[in-house]
């Protein structure tokens, strides 16, 4: 669902009565977060989705690494899971057998316990999970908290939604696309604590909403803004050429028109290169407002750039917009 | 030339860019592709034109209508008609001394609504045939066309990339508050345009 729909739905909700809920349906942030006692809160989310690619393993792992990259995103740590399922029952059973190792294979390098799970006969395969974390509630990693000044970071290249469109398309397969798919597989869990050692004051992870979309839900209305170098943003191998060849997914152009207002594009780029910012990803890299000089505490666990990217800086703006060089 | 139709409605990414191909991939020279939304209409249209073809697009009736031309291949069509090399060749040509003036944000008197959709589908397809003017005047509601989030901005980028020079009326842009929104072209004055319509062989006005 687009960023717009969802926003007007959720406003439908009631509000949050319990004073220990620390993060609910008010703000934008990746998942919920519910006050145990003064040092520890319960971080809880939900995620599942269709197949991204055709090996069903892979697809598991990239659904886990996907419903657990919400915990990293608030700075917790999960430790349990619930399977969601959705399968045709007159699919091979082989096939479900293979999402769900692909799935617990990746729990158990997370180090989080599968408690069981809930599956549904429906027409399309859908995979994901329940994840319950912990955090430290002092030390919780929102969404909104950057300062003018902090520089964004980004820790996995964008493009899958891109080459999953072409890989559905078969304008490419799955040996073309390695790269973007390790990606995918690959934990946030080390850029999570690189971004705590390096004290981070915010950050998401880029999904659904692309990396525009996403860095809008780190900036309040007004007040900050940020300005992103478009030619430092990483793209797994062929995504331009891809892009170029039509394969840019119907999501990318909603989550463009959702940022639209906020937009500014004083540098040399195309509308392409646009889409391609808001391309929607599937377990995507995270993107954090690191204080410059908490650069060298993130780069201590993360290692080198070349592992992380440095894309933009935030900025004093009063209309919270941001602005593309 | 005949053009092979596909109907790609009720299609959603990425099916009308695939039954395109197919029909590419089958032989076929020129193809008219039909849409039902804006990103299918983009990505096709997007394809074609990677794939080294003239794009025309014509909305009606809230479909889109691709028209793609494959460029001539070589031993296929040997006895290709006159000009067709120069078509084949993407860099356009500016008619020396033509000059469009862009007066309003609408085209022809009377119904705005419709205006609008004129003038947005007259620079698109404008900007994407062989022959363009060597410049472009914008003056009164006119400088509205250039300015961020206008839908019209984008051809008129295109027409300024193959060459075309844009002038926008910095009067006009201060009565509308606009001048830091100007999203394409230079900010010229009447002293400029004076003498680009004066000095012009045609000025085609709109």
């Amino acid at each position: 669902m687009g960023p717009e729909d969802l926003k007007r739905i959720l406003k439908l909700l009631p509000g949050q009565p319990a004073d220990e809920v620390l993060v609910g349906l008010e703000t934008p942030d990746d998942a919920g977060v519910f006050m145990l006692d003064e040092n520890t809160a319960l971080v809880q989310t939900v995620d599942f989705f269709t197949p991204v690619v055709d090996d069903p393993y892979l697809f598991g792992q990239i659904a886990a690494a996907n419903s657990l990259s919400d915990i990293y995103a608030m700075g917790g740590t999960p430790i349990s899971a619930m399977n969601i399922v959705c399968f045709p029952c007159n699919l091979d059973m082989e096939i479900l057998a293979e999402i769900l190792r692909g799935g617990s294979d990746k729990l158990h390098e997370a180090g989080v316990a599968l408690l069981g799970g809930h599956t549904v006969d429906d027409q399309e395969p859908k995979y994901g999970m329940a994840v319950t974390g912990k955090v430290d509630p002092k030390r919780i990693l929102r969404n909104r908290g950057a300062r003018p000044g902090d520089l964004l970071v980004l820790t996995k290249p964008l493009g899958t939604g891109v080459l999953s469109t072409a890989l559905k398309a078969d304008f490419l397969s799955e040996d073309d696309i390695e790269e973007a798919m390790m990606g995918m597989c690959s934990l946030n869990e080390n850029a999570s604590q690189a971004a705590l050692a390096g004290g981070a004051r915010a950050g998401t992870d880029v999904t659904g909403f692309g990396l525009l979309g996403h860095l809008a839900t780190m900036l309040p209305e007004r007040g900050l803004g940020c300005e992103l170098d478009h030619r430092s943003v990483p793209y797994y191998p062929r995504t331009r050429e891809m892009a170029e060849s039509g394969m840019v997914p119907g999501c990318a152009y909603r989550n463009r028109d959702f940022i639209e207002k906020r937009l500014v594009i004083s540098g040399d780029l195309d509308e392409l290169e646009v889409l391609l910012l808001c391309d929607p990803q599937t377990s995507g890299g995270m993107l954090l407002a690191l204080p410059e000089d908490g650069l060298r505490g993130f780069r201590e666990i993360m290692g080198p750039e070349g592992c992380f990217w440095v894309i933009g800086r935030f900025i004093e703006d009063p209309e919270g917009r941001i602005v593309l060089r | 030339m005949e053009r092979e139709k596909v109907d790609a409605t009720g299609l959603s990414c990425p099916l009308p860019v695939v039954k395109t191909r197919e029909a590419m991939d089958r032989g076929a020279t020129g193809l008219e592709v039909l849409v039902d939304n804006p990103v299918s209409r983009d990505n096709v249209a997007r394809f074609a034109a990677n794939r080294g073809a003239r794009v025309e697009v014509r909305e009606e009736n809230g479909l889109f209508r691709v028209l793609i031309d494959m460029p001539v291949t070589e031993g296929a069509e040997t006895r290709s008609i006159p000009g067709a090399q120069e078509r084949e060749n993407k860099t356009a040509v500016t008619a020396a001394g033509t000059v469009v003036v862009l007066s309003d944000d609408a085209m022809g008197r009377g119904e705005r609504e419709l205006g609008s959709l004129l003038v947005k589908a007259f620079l698109n397809t404008l900007s994407e045939g062989e022959l363009l003017p060597q410049k472009v005047v914008l003056y009164n509601r006119g400088v509205l066309l250039a300015v961020e989030g206008a839908d019209t901005v984008e051809s008129l980028k295109r027409m300024e990339e193959r060459g075309v020079q844009l002038l926008a009326c910095g009067t006009c842009l201060n009565y509308f508050h606009l001048m830091e929104k100007l999203a394409v072209g230079t900010v010229s004055n009447m002293f400029e345009i004076i003498e680009t319509l004066m000095g012009s062989e045609k000025v085609i006005v709109i």
